[in-house]
């Protein structure tokens, strides 16, 4: 069925449409995000329009399964959120920044981005999944810098693609012990040779390696440290596409090697990934409780959120898979709305705390449904994020690791009390006089109520994640 | 059953809608429609219920029980199932009718009586729910249902005593009420949970017909702290069960908070003393009747708890000013014939059952729900006129208010059990079945009580009607005709329902299924009505003769203070209501309450505030790491990697 082949094709080609876009009609700045927008849309439309169920594979080494489809709805939707969001930073000044330059740049190296993730889901070899995480991650090298009167965004996007050169290197070392214990490139004949003999060293290294590279991308503890200082330095948008796409793509790297080439050594994988999981969320619970920015209160977030997801990887593969897709949709959709809250504040404000005072009096709807992203977030029935957590932890617990599920369910009450300071301070605090009024136009206005609606929706209704399961089971 | 009955949700319906328009939009709006409103629901609840009564005893389905709908609401396991239904046998018929007909004439009266009330609009939406509840209950095919609605009844009548919620005492009161009944409830759910995990079951079909004595329930079962055989369990748990009752029917010692439940309106206080809430104790122990014989003991405990406080209250309301307080302490003495005319049924020295006290129970809930509730709405009615509740500021009223006059006379005959009006018939019954049965105790004490009755409801009628006014307010006293035309309409049944209940009651309402051997039929003592209206004569005579007859020392009568000390002990109920508050504030607050709160704020709380402590500080730690130098980041990476390679677990 060639048409499967046809959304990766236009997704491709997507960047160049929409810088081509541009040199058409230079005087038109509207044009190449619209372009940006129908591409992805028209992309998301019709990976809906696929019928799922059989793996198909092209060339030897792209393989579209319904994991791969589902992966990439995902990764489409946050692209999607991400143009919508950052739109407004190339309209005028926000967080005391200056305004963001070329869009259509902007719009294709997000699109690149999301190329590369879509590479990682596809690839049957160990370079296509090197190339696609690398595809997905140089992109965001620039984005974090994007902003180049802002000495804090230089600073971020060095330190970004200096870490990141380092997991890099740490990628192509295990990498390289893969291929020199298995003699293969092909991830199926790694996958025959690790079952052969899955006490060798050399596999080892290379897996510690790998997750430890991985883990940079992914923020587990310690690799997390440059994730607070990018995500406060980076423009505020291209802070939202870290925390959802860059995550998006490093656990999807996770899913393909643990399911693909690891699957025979899976179960002895569980402590290691349990302990990673564990002191991931400990840590990011723990950084976010002293926060006074925004932002970097996201990102500590964002690391436990990581941690919580890593749980999955801890089950069978279909009840992994499935909580992965459906939390990572119920996390975009959460985190996408709190950073529209954020940026609608951040416009004439600061980024902080403080800014949300009185938010409840001045503009109800938005403390509303910041309120339900928080709750989201923090797992709060009977909104989405608390069906999502709930597969997390289901899908931890088939590999019966409860010691670890408790110690991430009372972590939770750590997260609670962080979420529900955004709360308090939209609700409770008494309103700050001096703070300028806030500007909602139309675009964050349909954004909000969609999200918000997203967010409710999604957790009552049942058969979404039941769906995903039954697909992934075929 | 036709048709006509599997509609008769509309019953149970037609209160809730009226709860539902009143409560969410006619409140606010229209306090005169809202009022109209509900009288029309309720009054076609009443023709549905009346009509569906008539049926029900013409089809010669009667004595039968009829599953006129039932739904499956909760399914614990496969064959554990609440369900939801209604259920027709002649107790629950006639109980829908008793239900009905009151609360269709309360409404009638509240229009006039909350005629300046403001928020007239709220208090008809919660009456028509609290008739909805009773109605609930009263179908009830299961006793999980029994327990739901029994719930909700719970919670309007907190809602109603408490209607005036702007004066302390009736929050109190409603307080009081509420946690009491709820204390007594939580001892029914007790019951309920032992009861259906013994017999594996909700409904009364079942529950009423098992032998707890067969082989069946010989096993043992471990209920946590201790062993016990899982007939033992069955009797625990009808003890149980009956606790429910014993809270909600307010039985010594749980009987205070009905007096003081009259800090709401009257209105209220006729319907909960009549057809709702008070009623639902000895509905719950004559539906359960087949099991509560077939547990050995329990119907004897009822007998004592019902008998004692039949006197008890009785003794009481000898010595009480406050008219309304009078009339609930006579509530509490005629619930309590109620109760011991159920458990009277054990013949002495036999193990079989006499069912005459059955018969004669429900047939007493039946009367006094009518003579009662006028009784209430007689005395809201003075109050409403003389704008007090005492005794000190009424007198003579007679003339002012002839209907009203004529009418309690009737009720006051009625209750005091002298032919023919109908409290004589039911009251009968009940001393008969206790005299024949051999509980001879039992029915000296009835005996006496009933002297009681006529006594202080005569003390009553004569110190209210009769005599010169004693306050200003009587002089302009004068008839209201929404208030006098229910008193009017149950001067009826007050008259006439005995006699011509008399039939149908010894006809149909007798214990279906019961699994005790069945005592012999004695032979009626024919001396016991004689002595019964003996009794209530002497007692009409000496009320006469201390408060109405030429030149009687009333002010004396009235006096409280240059009393005896038994009097005064008498006068303040026994010093009840101050022993409940020391052992609350003392024991429970003081005590329990006081300790319990100290190792919260200091052990639990001291634990909490350390783990936060823990917490903040680590979380200022990892900030500290967060020092922003490249450098350090990138030695972190290679750290971890040597970490995680000695720390992760790894095989190799």
């Amino acid at each position: 069925m060639n048409n499967f082949l046809i959304p990766d094709i236009l997704l491709l080609a997507l960047p160049f449409v929409v810088i081509g876009s541009h040199f058409l009609f230079p005087k038109r700045h509207t044009v190449p995000f619209a372009v940006g927008c129908i591409g992805f849309l028209g992309v998301f439309v019709m990976l809906n329009l696929l019928v799922l169920g059989e793996t198909q594979t092209f060339l030897s080494n792209w393989k579209i399964d319904s994991f791969g489809v589902f992966m990439r709805e995902v990764l489409i939707l946050a692209a999607l959120l991400g143009i919508w969001f950052s739109k407004d930073y190339f309209e005028h000044d926000a967080d005391g920044k200056e305004q963001l330059h070329q869009l259509p740049e902007f719009i294709a190296a997000i699109s690149v981005a999301t190329f590369g993730g879509v590479t990682v889901v596809s690839a049957c070899d160990l370079l296509t999944l090197f190339l696609g995480l690398e595809l997905a991650t140089i992109p965001m090298y620039a984005l974090a810098a994007w902003n180049k009167s802002d000495p804090g965004g230089s600073e971020a996007g060095t330190k970004y693609i200096l870490m990141g050169s380092v997991a890099t290197a740490f990628e192509l070392f295990g990498f390289s012990y893969l291929y020199g214990f298995s003699g293969s490139m092909k991830l199926a004949e790694i996958a025959t040779a690790v079952t052969q003999n899955g006490t060798s060293p050399l596999l080892w290294i290379s897996v510690l390696f790998l997750i430890c590279g991985i883990g940079f991308k992914l923020t587990l503890f310690p690799f997390h440290t440059w994730a607070p200082d990018v995500y406060e330095g980076a423009p505020t948008p291209v802070t939202a596409v870290l925390a959802v796409t860059s995550k998006a793509v490093a656990i999807t790297f996770l899913v393909i090697l643990v399911f693909g080439p690891f699957a025979s050594i899976h179960t002895q994988l569980i402590p290691f990934l349990s302990i990673l999981a564990a002191v991931t969320i400990l840590a990011g619970n723990l950084g976010a409780l002293k926060q006074s920015r925004l932002r970097r209160f996201m990102a500590y977030s964002s690391i436990s959120q990581a941690g919580y997801i890593l749980l999955a990887i801890l089950g069978p593969e279909i009840v992994a898979k499935s909580a992965i897709v459906y939390y990572l949709v119920v996390y975009t959709f959460a985190n996408y709305l709190a950073f529209f809250v954020f940026g609608i504040i951040g416009q004439h404000r600061t980024e902080g705390f403080d800014s949300l005072r009185g938010l409840s009096k001045e503009n109800p709807t938005l403390a509303i449904a910041l309120t339900i992203a928080a709750f989201s977030l923090a797992g709060i029935p009977p909104l989405a994020g608390f069906i999502g957590k709930f597969m997390l932890f289901e899908s931890a617990a088939e590999a019966k690791t409860y010691g670890l599920i408790a110690f991430a369910v009372l972590n939770n009450v750590i997260a609670l009390y962080y979420y529900i300071q955004l709360i308090k301070g939209a609700w409770v605090d008494p309103p700050d006089e001096n703070l300028p009024r806030l500007e909602v136009n139309k675009r964050q206005k349909f954004a909000v109520v969609v999200l918000t609606i997203g967010v409710l929706f999604v957790g009552v209704v049942p058969f979404l994640s039941e769906n995903i399961r039954n697909i992934l089971a075929m | 059953m036709n048709d006509f009955a599997s509609h008769s949700y509309w019953i149970l319906l037609l209160p809730f809608l009226s709860f539902l328009i009143n409560g969410l939009y006619l409140c606010r709006k229209d306090r005169k429609s809202a009022g109209i409103l509900s009288i029309v629901l309720n009054g076609c609840a009443m023709v549905y219920a009346i009509v569906l009564a008539v049926q029900y005893f013409q089809s010669g389905m009667a004595p039968g029980k009829v599953l006129a709908w039932e739904y499956s609401f909760l399914p614990f396991t496969e064959t554990l199932i609440a369900s939801v239904g209604m259920l027709l046998d002649p107790l629950s018929v006639m109980m829908l009718v008793v239900v009905t007909v009151i609360s269709f004439l309360v409404n009638i009266y509240s229009m006039g009586y909350m005629r300046e009330d403001l928020s007239s609009g709220r208090f008809f939406s919660l009456l028509s729910f609290f008739s909805f509840s009773m109605l609930g209950l009263v179908i009830a095919t299961n006793v999980f249902q029994m327990y739901f609605f029994w719930e909700l009844v719970g919670v309007a009548s907190y809602m109603l005593i408490g209607f005036w919620y702007h004066k302390p005492s009736a929050v109190s009161a409603s307080k009081q009420a509420f946690i009491l009944t709820r204390f007594a409830d939580s001892f029914f759910l007790l019951g309920i949970v032992l009861v259906s995990y013994v017999v594996g079951s909700f409904d009364f079909s079942v529950l009423n017909a098992l032998e707890p004595a067969t082989a069946a329930f010989s096993g043992m079962i471990d209920l946590g702290f201790c062993d016990i055989s899982r007939s033992g369990a069955l009797v625990l748990g009808s003890i149980l069960i009956f606790t429910g009752g014993w809270g909600k029917s307010a039985m010594f010692p749980m009987h205070i908070w009905l007096p003081n439940a009259m800090e709401g309106p009257t209105p209220v206080s006729s319907i909960i003393h009549s057809a709702t809430m008070v009623v639902a104790g000895v509905y719950l122990v004559a539906r359960l009747f087949p099991f509560f014989a077939a547990c050995e003991g329990t119907l004897n405990l009822i007998m004592v708890v019902g008998c004692f406080t039949a006197i008890f209250a009785a003794v009481i309301a000898c010595t009480q000013k406050d008219i309304k307080r009078i009339l609930a302490y006579s509530t509490l003495s005629q619930l309590g014939y109620m109760m011991f005319a159920l458990g009277a049924c054990t013949v002495v020295g036999e193990n079989t059952i006499n069912t005459l006290g059955y018969t004669a129970s429900t047939f007493h809930i039946f009367t006094h729900a009518f003579f009662k509730c006028m009784l209430f709405l007689v005395a809201g009615s003075l109050i409403h006129q003389v704008h007090s509740n005492d005794l000190d500021a009424m007198g003579g009223l007679g003339k002012k208010m002839p209907w009203t006059y004529w009418s309690s006379l009737i009720a006051c005959l009625a209750i005091s059990g002298v032919p023919p009006f109908s409290g004589f018939f039911s009251k009968d019954e009940i001393l008969l079945s206790a005299f024949q049965n051999g509980h001879v105790i039992v029915f000296g004490v009835a005996l006496f009580t009933s002297g009681l009755t006529a006594f202080y409801m005569f003390r009553l009628f004569f110190l209210a009607f009769h005599g010169e006014p004693r306050s200003a307010g009587v002089a302009h006293a004068h008839e209201d005709k929404a208030m006098t035309f229910p008193i009017v309409m149950l001067a009826i049944p007050s008259l006439g329902a005995g006699y011509f209940g008399k039939e149908i009651f010894a006809r149909y309402f007798t214990p279906g299924m019961l699994q005790v051997p069945l005592a012999t039929p004695m032979e009626h003592a024919a001396w016991v009505p004689f002595a019964a209206a003996g009794v209530a004569i002497v007692g009409i005579a000496i009320a006469w003769l201390f408060y109405a007859r030429p030149y009687a020392n009333v002010k004396h009568a009235l006096d409280t203070e240059n009393r005896s000390a038994l009097y005064k002990v008498v006068y303040h109920k026994f010093y009840f209501d101050e022993g409940y508050y020391a052992i609350v504030r003392e024991f429970l607050f003081g005590g329990i309450a006081a300790s319990a709160k100290w190792f919260d704020d200091y052990i639990i709380g001291g634990l909490v505030k350390l783990v936060c402590v823990i917490c903040q500080k680590a979380g200022s730690l990892v900030r500290y790491l967060q020092s922003g130098y490249l450098t350090f980041y990138i030695g972190t990476l290679i750290v971890g990697v040597l970490l995680w390679r000695y720390l992760g677990n790894l095989p190799v």
